[in-house]
């Protein structure tokens, strides 16, 4: 009976979306209105191109929220680091961040050398200001991409406000310099629950924390504490624990022992990019940063791809997953689905690929080949009586 | 007296987590040291944006009432994501009560329907129970207003009962020392009773009620409800501004139903509690309009406002979804989401008292289903959105 009880509502869900099985493309008019979960409100969302191949990325992300008909608006800001006159202010920018609680951001090129002296990056004053304390990447095998694994489904949760990135160095004697690794218990505890609430929220099994605690016994070992009291609290998943070095050398051989990783600051970007690697390269990799109360959606490997600028050839799928990963976010799941799918298919079918995947197509024939393949997505079939 | 005892004991975090994982010993400190004050601030799951909520159904209407509740918060944009928890009714174990704690603790919010203990063994608790008091949520709100347009006894009734949630009857200490002669406990302890009236008087100073009537029968038992009586009285005496009396049960229960309006907010203990919300429940169009709120010092657990499960009702597609979707209204302002709760809130209301879309309970003829559809459709017809 709670059967029953528990599929009327899909029912009636899917009266209201009744013409699901017709493509987007006769239909993309009339259609949109009964595809939105809420139609009429539109969510605006912050949007920062980044350097390098950043903004050709974002180009392509609004051409195929433009062609979906999606109902978000983007708010741009120009925020740069090598180009600091044109920068909008930081403020401005975390204000506008704050706000909407979204962001969708490409990756900003961090200079070897500071001309002021400061020591953090503006990357990290974005974080710092808004506390995005928690980066997550979604390592996913892709369809039509040839590696040497398939099928690695893995989360690599990343603590980035403080470890090695607190930008506290000095040299205090002549030729000595020291930098400092800061560990503290309530972010260790938070970063941990964050992994764990992510684990459960996403049907996920098992945690693993990577950590040095074996050398870094009180810093690291603050760490992997903090996530063992955490454990305790989800009887439900497995807990793992692995030191950095064997967890890199266990990344490259038997991926697919690893489902939610979670990790202090250095040991994630490490792992981030090593994982990002295993599965295509920075290109087609998605990731998040999480604060309490708001998301920035960005490429899960760093790069700026700054040699590429201008040339066409830059891999979109990326930044499509993100907005797909937004979409979710923002209670609009179903249009995350149709571009997810559409950039899948893509990928599976093969005639379309950029060159760091193997292919000879540019960018603005990718996105138009994800346009092309948009489609709604199928529904789950009726309950029957 | 043996309650006045205080057993005072640190608890350190690793303590208390131990304590997560064994809910029977912990309710039995709860029980027998009821002043000890239980906190572990486990910071509350709020990702990006987005609440994590603990969802258990319950038995009986439970179920279905949580899938309206998910569909409506879909359609509103509702920013929380459920982790849904389901406790087996027929189970003599407590594993999967332990697991619903541990995840309420987690979270720090929950929304629930009323949970089934089928085993009538002694050593099997009442869910309901064992989950207040192992959360220690000391006091219950609900908020009795009417619906205009349902048919009820009494019109324009608004009365807030605040209620003590852990102890006085619902100690569950009973015993039969000698043959034939059951001994009941009825436990009332200053602590709580401070609690509770400090909580009363704060809430009532913030939401500007003007009135706070204590109920008891300190007439007959003039220790547990003296003190209950005694402790109202001195906090009142700290809030000049608002105004207090009291009343005895029986004569409260009389006054309810024949002049509610005099009351505003009442506080009292346990039991009397039970009695007077489900006699204000009964007033103002039955148990599937109201919703109660449970908290504590770290946790906040919403249900529908009288306690019953409707295992009669249950899969004919005629519960009144409404108290579910109030009690999911008052967690989204909890949670301070104000907007998804008035889009919600007014889209009832319109449903309600304009188009009188009544299920059967009200007297309509309206199926559960026919309640949901519409109150969707005002949230997708309303203009101020989130």
């Amino acid at each position: 009976m709670s059967l029953v009880s528990r599929n009327v509502p899909r029912l009636l869900f899917q009266a209201l979306q009744s013409s699901s099985s017709r493509s987007i493309h006769n239909s993309i008019a009339n259609n949109t209105a009964d595809l939105a979960e809420r139609p009429n409100a539109r969510t605006t969302c912050t949007l920062i191109p980044g350097d390098g191949v950043g903004p050709e990325l974002i180009y392509s992300v609004q051409e195929v929220f433009k062609a979906a008909g999606i109902p978000v608006d983007f708010e741009s800001y120009f925020f740069s680091e090598v180009n600091p006159t044109l920068s909008a202010p930081l403020q401005v920018v975390a204000k506008s961040i704050e706000r909407n609680r979204v962001c969708l951001k490409g990756i900003l090129a961090t200079p070897d050398y500071s001309h002021t002296g400061e020591l953090q990056t503006l990357n990290m004053k974005l974080r710092n200001s808004l506390d995005l304390y928690a980066n997550v990447v979604h390592v996913k095998s892709l369809p039509g991409i040839k590696c040497r694994h398939s099928n690695i489904d893995c989360i690599i949760i990343r603590e980035q406000t403080e470890g090695e990135y607190s930008a506290l160095e000095y040299e205090g004697v002549k030729g000595v310099v020291e930098c400092l690794k800061i560990v503290t218990k309530t972010k260790s505890q938070r970063i941990a629950k964050f992994a764990f609430d992510y684990a459960t929220k996403n049907n996920r099994k098992k945690v693993t924390a990577v950590h040095k605690a074996n050398i870094m016994k009180l810093g690291d070992g603050l760490f992997l504490k903090s996530c063992e009291e955490m454990a305790k609290l989800y009887p439900k998943i497995e807990f793992e624990k692995m030191i950095v070095d064997n967890c890199t050398m266990q990344m490259v051989s038997h991926p697919h022992q690893f489902d939610v990783m979670v990790t202090p600051n250095l040991y994630g970007n490490i792992v981030d990019n090593l994982a990002s690697g295993l599965v295509g390269g920075a290109g087609v990799v998605a990731g998040a940063s999480y604060s309490a109360n708001c998301v920035v959606f960005e490429p899960g490997a760093r790069h700026t791809y700054s040699e590429a600028v201008g040339k066409n050839v830059a891999n979109p799928t990326a930044m499509l997953l993100c907005s797909a990963k937004l979409l979710r976010h923002v209670n609009l799941p179903m249009y995350g689905e149709m571009i997810r799918n559409a950039v899948e298919k893509v990928l599976n079918d093969g005639k379309v690929k950029t060159k760091d995947v193997g292919g000879q197509s540019s960018t603005q024939e990718f996105t138009y080949a994800v346009i092309h393949n948009l489609q709604i997505p199928p529904q789950p079939p009726l309950p029957t009586y | 007296m043996a309650a006045r005892i205080m057993r005072k004991s640190p608890f350190s975090l690793g303590q208390l987590l131990q304590r997560g994982q064994s809910t029977m010993s912990a309710f039995e400190i709860q029980h027998k040291t009821p002043l000890i004050r239980k906190s572990s601030p486990i910071p509350v799951a709020l990702y990006g944006g987005r609440n994590a909520v603990s969802m258990l159904p319950g038995g009986g209407i439970g179920p279905e009432l949580m899938n309206y509740v998910r569909e409506v918060f879909k359609y509103a944009g509702a920013p929380v994501d459920f982790e849904v928890i389901d406790i087996d009714p027929k189970s003599d174990e407590n594993a999967g009560l332990d697991y619903a704690i541990t995840s309420i603790k987690r979270n720090g919010v929950a929304i629930k329907g009323n949970i089934e203990t089928k085993s009538e063994s002694a050593g099997v608790l009442s869910r309901n129970v064992a989950i207040r008091n192992e959360l220690d949520l000391y006091v219950n709100i609900l908020h009795c207003k009417s619906y205009l347009g349902v048919p009820a006894r009494q019109k324009d009734i608004d009365i807030v009962i605040i209620r003590q949630n852990t102890e006085g009857e619902y100690a569950m200490l009973e015993h039969e020392s000698v043959d034939g002669v059951v001994e009941s406990m009825k436990i009332v302890t200053e602590t709580n009773s401070v609690r509770v009236a400090r909580f009363a008087f704060e809430w009532a100073k913030r939401n500007g009620r003007k009135k706070i009537t204590t109920i008891h029968k300190a007439n007959i038992m003039k220790l547990s409800d003296g003190l209950f009586l005694d402790t109202s009285k001195k906090i009142a005496a700290e809030y000049p501004e608002i105004e207090h009396n009291d009343m005895i049960i029986d004569n409260c229960c009389m006054q309810l139903v024949s002049k509610p309006h005099q009351f505003d907010v009442m506080i009292m203990t346990n039991l009397y509690g039970s009695i007077v919300s489900n006699v204000v429940c009964g007033l103002i169009g039955g148990a599937g309009l109201l919703s109660g709120r449970n908290y504590g010092d770290h946790y906040a657990v919403f249900e529908p406002g009288t306690r019953n499960t409707g295992t009669a009702i249950s899969g004919k597609n005629i519960a009144n979804p409404i108290a579910m979707l109030s009690a999911s209204i008052e967690m989204l302002k909890h949670l301070g989401h104000f907007q998804h709760a008035n889009l919600i809130q007014r889209a009832i209301e319109k449903t309600i008292c304009e188009d009188k879309i009544h299920t059967p309970d009200l007297g309509g003829t309206a199926k559960s289903t026919d309640v949901i559809q519409r109150i969707i459709d005002h949230i997708l017809q309303a203009d101020i959105r989130p």
